[in-house]
């Protein structure tokens, strides 16, 4: 059985470490493309921590902080991931099978660049991102 | 950029010669198109300053930037020809297109 103080480290442990390592492998687009996984961390964070705040006796200090810190996180982390990183759906122009709407747009230089520049040419792969963030 | 980046470490020279990648987004690009040059990444960015062509398309995050409107992020392999063989737009701002995935659709034009 392990005791209220060691089962508060591990809570903030686990809580940390979900943080750390989500930061740390943001490139690997597994981690990437699974943020509900910090969600997770953070509910078992939450749920040590109050497995702690049962075993606790004398000293329950470091089980409230567990608690305070992962049900934070839990509520923090979950409203991001559930809500506020969410991308409304919106009916798109992209169809398989078709060709997508021409565009001319400038380049770095200010050179214009057409779609249709690289018809018959070459594949292309389109990117739409946010812009250097 | 991350995924961008993990995109084109994974073609080889061949392949970046034999495709087009072409990066739109509301930047002006330059620091973009540096860092793409400083990676070898053959990689056009084309500035798309008010949305108009993003618009077009569909990919509008309506209020998802701090300063309004921003694009939703998407990824579209086109053939030869012109005609869109696969895509993938986000539904979480987190989450991007895994590279393999759209190798694989580069791969299998």
């Amino acid at each position: 059985m392990a005791s209220s103080g060691r089962l508060a480290a591990l809570s903030v442990g686990v809580a940390i470490g979900a943080v750390a390592a989500y930061a740390l492998l943001l490139r690997v687009p597994v981690v990437r493309n699974h943020p509900e996984a910090y969600v997770v961390a953070f509910a078992l964070a939450a749920a040590l921590a109050v497995l702690a705040m049962v075993r606790a006796r004398a000293r329950r200090w470091p089980a409230w902080l567990a608690l305070f810190l992962s049900s934070l996180l839990l509520v923090a982390g979950g409203w991001y991931n559930f809500v506020g990183a969410r991308v409304p759906e919106t009916p798109t122009a992209l169809r398989v099978g078709e060709r997508p709407p021409d565009f001319t747009l400038p380049d770095a230089a200010g050179r214009p660049v057409s779609l249709a520049d690289y018809q018959g040419k070459k594949p292309v792969v389109l990117v739409f991102y946010r812009g250097y963030w | 950029m991350a995924e961008l980046r993990g995109l084109g470490a994974r073609l080889s020279e061949a392949e970046q010669a034999g495709i087009a990648i072409i990066a739109v987004s509301p930047d002006p690009n330059e620091r973009s198109q540096k860092l793409a040059d400083g990676f070898r990444l053959g990689y056009r960015f084309l500035a798309d300053r008010d949305l108009a062509v993003t618009r077009r398309y569909g990919l509008v995050h309506a209020g998802g930037g701090p300063d309004g409107d921003v694009p939703r992020p998407a990824t579209v392999v086109l053939d030869r020809d012109g005609v869109v063989r696969w895509f993938s737009v986000s539904r979480n701002v987190q989450v991007r297109p895994d590279p393999d995935d759209v190798l694989r659709a580069v791969r299998a034009l």
